[in-house]
């Protein structure tokens, strides 16, 4: 019998957002799935000495996770991410992603490159589900479209559980090997208790947000802190398109629309949280726009705001400091309005 | 009498004070860090303890600062708190009402926004160090003037001249340009102290709500030319506490008696530990790519803390 193929994925960028899809549709065709290892020094290392010298540090990081499989797999999943709802697109890099991948320096496997692509006609998940079978050889449509069928399935009950505020890595368990899991946070979650129960936005694309590594352990840090952590994906698809209305216009980058629909979501609805953090990665172009943009609108709204911008520096120590600081602030804040509620 | 320590401990200076229950400043002291934060803590405790008045007993310790975490072991502090919380504390003592809290220290800069005694803002420089205290004493040595005059002779300026100071290394070329010029030197400094304001204004200050009272601490605010160029720059006035360079470790002596409450005692190991002898050493773990950078903290041989780690499994001493 012919072995399986083996495909690797890179364990970074739009793998948070897509990881069940891709696996159970790669699995359904019959090919063996591995992941590269989480986000380490060495992977790292590797990923700043093999791209270009001014991308950002998650650009960086997919490349080191690309050279982290590239001697365990017969092929590289690196699809081409272009719109994922039809009217916005990824950013640049993202668009250019297999094209950067094909430059680097050292011997790879080769690449599955298909367009994803939601613009135009409708079924775009299945011209996309086509390229990447016809890429491993397999051209039966009927088996292409079953495997693509089941595997959108997965994906739905996967973007569930985001919502409901499963990390990415318990979703992809649960979905993937009915594996057990448990919500972080839920956003019902906010009532004050015996002692001041602090709830904050994480806001930030998720491979920034849901990446210890590269984020100095950011999200597990509020955890140990006793705060609760509200992502974007947990708000709900109907209120982002609702948020969507009420600004002129929007980005042209979908997961900048995503963090920018989110945070004017929890400014309209204060009671969510105490305040709203932005994980920037440093040098990232749309976030110039999108971090100025929350910073003004949480000012209008007297929402308490911190950006916290990352890249290969990032001290655990600055991390931690301007986290305390910040929570700090909202506990004096709470406390205070909590005394002049019960006076 | 009870009275309370706070401990700040920066990149550059290492500061003890010693206060009593009615916030009255006993003593304190100023010392150069020097890349040993333990070391300088134990000289600072020696030369604190001398002060304590008869009778009295320390009831509470507040630590800030960068080593905040590491000397929240050594010396058993009662409070670790971050130095935003700390300097915002301590210039709400110092001056009530204060709404605007600029702070710059040896290797970073603040500012915080405070109303009604609450902080409701602030932010830190981030990735460059740029009108800091290092910069400023780096320049003064190249100019071979006392770092105590530099402000001074910026007073004496009649026509400041444009230095560049959104990077350090360029406002250093330029001012080494200017001198070559021919410009007076007072000119150059005064330049030199406003374009280090623009520049902290630009940056640290960018979007902030900036409104009197203004405090101006941490020890760059003994330079009178950048209260100066502040107080330009803004219009308002800018108030330097007297004691401008000890204030976050005021405000954790602040914050130590407000968490000692009645009954609570303080773990506080005692001034004699100056005299104890702590070893901090490091090793590499193995345990993953990772390879992180483990610290050990003992005190006489047995061991106290360790810390560094990504996964936390080191935090757990019997591990």
């Amino acid at each position: 019998m012919k072995r399986k193929p083996i495909v690797g994925i890179p364990r970074a960028l739009s793998f948070y957002t897509f990881y069940p899809l891709w696996r159970a549709f790669l699995e359904n065709l019959g090919a063996k799935v591995i992941l590269s290892s989480a986000t380490n020094r060495d992977i790292l290392e590797d990923g700043i000495s093999e791209t270009v010298n001014d991308a950002c540090i998650p650009i960086k990081v997919f490349h080191g996770h690309v050279i982290d499989l590239a001697e365990r797999a017969d092929y590289l999943f690196v699809p081409r991410m272009i719109s994922a709802d039809g009217v916005s697109t990824y950013c640049p890099k993202f668009l250019g992603l297999p094209d950067m991948i094909r430059f680097v320096g050292r011997p790879l496997p080769p690449i599955i490159d298909a367009r994803y692509n939601l613009q135009g006609f409708p079924g775009g998940q299945f011209r996309f589900f086509r390229t990447v079978a016809g890429q491993l050889g397999i051209k039966n449509p009927f088996k292409v479209y079953a495997a693509g069928l089941a595997a959108l399935a997965r994906h739905r009950r996967y973007m569930g559980l985001l919502q409901k505020g499963v990390d990415p890595l318990q979703a992809s368990g649960a979905v993937l090997e009915n594996k057990p899991y448990r919500a972080r946070t839920s956003m019902a979650s906010t009532n004050p208790g015996e002692e001041l129960k602090l709830t904050v936005a994480l806001l930030g694309y998720p491979y920034a947000v849901f990446d210890p590594y590269i984020n100095a352990g950011i999200y597990d840090r509020l955890n140990k802190m006793g705060i609760d952590v509200i992502t974007f994906e947990m708000i709900p698809e109907r209120e982002l398109k609702r948020m969507s209305r009420t600004i002129p216009q929007s980005f042209f980058w979908y997961y900048s629309n995503q963090v920018c629909w989110a945070g004017l979501y929890l400014l309209e609805n204060k009671e969510i949280v105490d305040g709203i953090i932005h994980v920037t990665a440093f040098g990232c172009g749309p976030d110039a726009m999108v971090d100025k943009l929350l910073e003004l609108e949480a000012k209008q709204a007297k929402v308490p705001f911190i950006s916290l911008s990352i890249d290969e520096h990032t001290g655990e120590g600055g991390v931690q400091t301007r986290l305390e600081a910040f929570t700090d602030m909202l506990r004096f804040r709470k406390t205070k309005q909590e005394a002049a509620v019960n006076r | 009498m009870k009275v309370f320590l706070g401990i700040d401990v920066g990149s550059v200076s290492t500061n003890l004070v010693m206060v009593d229950a009615e916030n009255n400043l006993i003593d304190y002291n100023y010392l150069l860090t020097r890349g040993q934060p333990i070391q300088a803590v134990q000289e600072g405790m020696k030369q604190i303890g001398d002060k304590l008045p008869p009778g009295a007993s320390v009831s509470g310790v507040g630590v800030t600062g960068s080593a905040r975490s590491l000397i929240g072991v050594a010396v058993g502090a009662d409070v670790v708190k971050n130095e935003i919380t700390a300097h915002a504390v301590a210039a709400d003592a110092e001056m009530p009402g204060v709404q605007t809290v600029l702070e710059l220290g040896g290797q970073d800069s603040k500012i915080i926004i405070l109303r009604h005694g609450v902080v409701t803002d602030f932010a830190m420089n981030t990735v460059c160090a740029a009108g800091t205290g290092s910069f400023l004493d780096h320049q003064a040595a190249r100019l071979n003037i006392p770092i105590e005059d530099f402000g001074r002779l910026a007073l004496n300026s009649k026509h400041p001249v444009q230095i560049a100071g959104r990077c350090s290394v360029f406002a250093e070329s330029d001012m080494v340009h200017k001198q070559q010029m021919g410009y007076k030197i007072e000119d150059i400094i005064a330049g030199l102290c406003e374009a280090l304001v623009r520049n902290y204004l630009n940056n640290v200050g960018k979007g902030k709500e900036i409104l009197a009272p203004v405090v101006f601490q941490g020890g760059v605010a003994a330079n009178v030319g950048i209260k100066a160029a502040f107080e330009s720059a803004l219009g308002l006035e800018v108030i330097v506490p007297e004691h401008h360079h000890v204030m976050g470790a005021i405000g954790s002596a602040l914050l130590a008696r407000s968490v000692m409450k009645e009954g609570r005692k303080s773990a506080f190991r005692g001034f004699a530990l100056s005299d104890l002898e702590y070893e901090a050493s490091s090793f590499e773990c193995n345990g993953c790519p990772n390879i992180c950078e483990i610290i050990n903290l003992s005190l006489e041989g047995e061991l106290l803390a360790r810390w560094g780690g990504r996964c936390g499994k080191w935090e757990n001493l019997n591990g």
